[in-house]
């Protein structure tokens, strides 16, 4: 129908305009997060610091920084793959009209160039007023002398853009090439984000990370649990949750896969919208794993740091002159690591749900209740929120439980249990309200034929 | 109002947009479809066909007219009413098949009936697979079958629910000719063997052909009607539209 077009191409518009906001929202958060330590950095090596501060900022700035980074980047990433992959059918259609897969993945390139581009650049501006309120908060707490100006400039904030827009445009180009690659074709497999393996070096990727932050729990109890320096236990164990989180984030497709198919049998008894999701979640776990990506760091991120700082409270922290800096510190990168995986668990569902509006209209047109469509994408939520905040604790184990055999704990801390509980609440109710929020904005499916 | 036919509409009118800019895609049309025949709606492109099947499924509210299914007024129904109809009383079949992407052959064919909340007939399920050739495919996903078999698959699940009508958007349209008249002897088999109504909007002669009758939209209206088609009668008519649009006014 001539008329219905118009509507159809201006709902294709909005759709895209969901995924591009998705992205520019988190490239634009992860270049103001690690700007604003890049800055601290920096400003360590300005003229009057002295020796210790300057050390202290650098570690800051680059170590706990780095972390940051690595969550960041790999959220971006994962979000821009999924908006990527979700345009398959328009690559598709540009390979048919003649365009070379090169040309095709060029466009695509080019396209998260500049949403990144802009993304990164307003970041790298807000990075430097929040840089300059990081080392207030750093002076206050009496960690870098008050004497420290602050020295974030032109060097950190571009170079913080560079890293974000090159790790982006090359995660783009990843999963453009897959996409681009082979025979030109209008029927494009409604399978995509399906449950095909995943590289090898990605799966690689994943286990180093996991390992790496086991080895960090493992040293923590052998070596610096017994070293006199209290706080050697802690810059040990300390990122190790984080370290499997995203290592378990890295792997998250696969494992959604492996565990939803064992979930599925006993939600699908729960009716056709339980039924439904199982089967979603299990054969199209790539596209999901970029939702239950951040929910594993989220949740590892969230309830192993915040019981670190507690036992060390507990323990020492109270009385040490550097404990309550620390801790401060390391409630701050923990508040904005949280944030960052919260917005990431919104944008990745809004990213994820507006690709799929096509699909949910089918079901609409074979009789599914508009309800039915929302319970189904809202128990999909369900499914990976569980999936999510088990993987996230188990991670999260990786640092509670080394540091708090060091400070003489034992395997588990003596308070603070009501914490992961609560964790576990919120991440689950963000999962569900954002997939509510998704599924609304996709307005009424009540769509005719074409 | 005659209840014995299994789809029926009166004075049907379809009006986008307001004031001056308004397209009027179906201008009053009167069409009743008696049990166990198997209809073609004919027309070119911005007749009004997929306006007509939008209306009937009760995917698109008309802006004036009546519709029955079944002998039921659906036209003032709700939302909620018209999507119980949907999955109960009407079977699709799109061009472009609209299978689930995650769910195997017999998971699709089967989905109506979940949607619908009843009991999950795998019997049933299997016997229209079998019917329709893909008794040995029940297990794969959508994207491990051919274009053909997944509107096969399409096929069966618009009969799963045993319904009123079957309304096939261009059921070929995807398919090429060999793959496309499998696709069509099963939609005439399913009106000689199993007593089902199916309406098809096509317009390929070919697949007219099929049918028991034609129907030819024209801007809107019933232009004209064809009963025990030829290809080549219908080719013949569709080219020479613009007399039957003559005769009408």
């Amino acid at each position: 129908m001539t008329s219905l077009a118009p509507s159809l191409a201006m709902a294709s518009l909005r759709h895209r305009a969901t995924a591009f906001t998705a992205t520019f929202l988190s490239v634009f958060l992860g270049a103001v997060l690690i700007g604003a330590f890049a800055t601290l950095a920096q400003t360590a090596t300005g003229q009057s610091v002295s020796d210790a501060d300057a050390e202290t900022l650098t570690i800051m700035g680059l170590v706990v920084g780095g972390w940051g980074s690595l969550i960041v980047l790999f959220s971006v990433a994962s979000t821009l793959a999924i908006t990527v992959r979700q345009r398959a059918e328009e690559i598709g259609l540009l390979r048919v009209v003649g365009a070379t897969p090169r040309q095709a993945r060029r466009l695509v390139v080019a396209e998260s160039t500049v949403v990144t581009g802009a993304g990164a650049a307003l970041g790298a501006l807000v990075a430097w007023p929040a840089g300059f309120l990081l080392l207030a908060l750093l002076r206050n707490g009496g960690m870098v002398a008050d004497d420290v100006s602050y020295g974030g400039g032109l060097a950190a904030l571009v170079g913080t853009a560079l890293l974000v827009v090159l790790t982006s445009v090359v995660a783009a180009a990843v999963t453009a090439r897959r996409t681009t690659n082979g025979p030109a074709t209008l029927a494009i497999s409604d399978a995509r984000g399906g449950s095909g393996r995943m590289p090898w070096w990605r799966v690689a990727i994943g286990l180093v990370l996991v390992a790496y932050g086991i080895g960090m729990a493992v040293v923590t109890i052998t070596v610096t649990a017994h070293q006199d320096d209290p706080y050697a236990a802690m810059s040990t164990s300390g990122s190790s949750s984080i370290l499997v989180g995203v290592g378990l984030a890295v792997l998250a497709p696969t494992l959604l896969r492996r565990t939803s198919s064992l979930v599925a049998p006993a939600v699908g008894r729960s009716g056709v919208v339980g039924w439904l999701a199982a089967y979603n979640t299990s054969r199209r776990s790539q596209l999901l794993g970029g939702v239950l990506a951040p929910v594993i760091v989220l949740t590892a991120g969230a309830v192993g740091v915040l019981m670190l700082v507690g036992i060390d409270h507990r323990t020492i922290g109270a009385g040490h002159p550097e404990g309550d800096t620390i801790n401060l510190l390391n409630n701050v990168v923990t508040g904005m690591v949280a944030l960052f995986a919260a917005v990431m668990v919104v944008n990745a569902f809004a990213a994820v749900v507006a690709g799929r509006r096509a699909e949910l209209q089918r079901l609409r047109q074979l009789g599914a209740t508009s309800s039915q469509v929302e319970r189904s994408v809202l128990a999909e939520a369900a499914i990976v929120a569980a999936i999510g905040v088990v993987l996230g604790l188990v991670a999260s184990l990786a640092t509670v439980v080394p540091f708090a055999i060091a400070r003489d704990e034992g395997l588990v801390p003596d308070g603070q249990l009501w914490l992961p509980p609560l964790l576990v609440a919120t991440t689950v109710a963000l999962t569900l309200l954002s997939a509510r929020s998704a599924v609304r904005r996709l307005g009424p499916l009540t769509g005719a034929v074409r | 109002m005659n209840s014995t036919h299994a789809l029926e509409v009166r004075g049907l009118t379809r009006t986008y947009g307001e004031g001056a800019g308004a397209v009027s895609a179906l201008a009053g049309v009167d069409l009743a479809f008696a049990p166990g025949t198997f209809t073609a709606v004919m027309g070119p492109s911005g007749s009004g066909k997929s306006t007509f099947l939008n209306c009937a499924a009760g995917l698109e509210r008309p802006t004036g007219g009546r519709v029955h299914v079944d002998g039921q007024d659906i036209t003032d129904w709700d939302e909620d009413a018209r999507t119980r109809l949907r999955r109960d009383r009407i079977g699709f079949v799109f061009q472009g098949f609209h299978l689930m992407p995650y769910l195997t052959a017999e998971q699709n064919v089967g989905l109506p009936l979940r949607l619908a909340g009843r009991r999950h007939d795998l019997t049933r399920v299997r016997k229209l697979l079998d019917r329709v050739g893909l008794g040995d495919r029940g297990g794969h996903l959508p994207d491990a079958l051919s274009g053909g078999q997944q509107q096969r698959v399409a096929i069966a699940r618009a009969l799963i629910a045993d319904p009123a009508v079957v309304l096939a958007d261009e059921p070929t349209g995807a398919l090429d000719s060999t793959t496309a008249r499998d696709v069509l002897a099963l939609l005439r088999d399913s009106v000689d063997t199993l007593g089902q109504t199916v309406v098809m909007v096509t317009h390929d002669p070919v697949a007219a052909s099929y049918a028991d009758s034609v129907v030819f939209l024209v801007d809107g209206r019933v232009a004209g009607r064809m009963d025990r088609p030829t290809a080549d009668a219908v080719a013949g008519q569709m080219a020479h539209l613009d007399e039957l649009v003559g005769a009408l006014s």
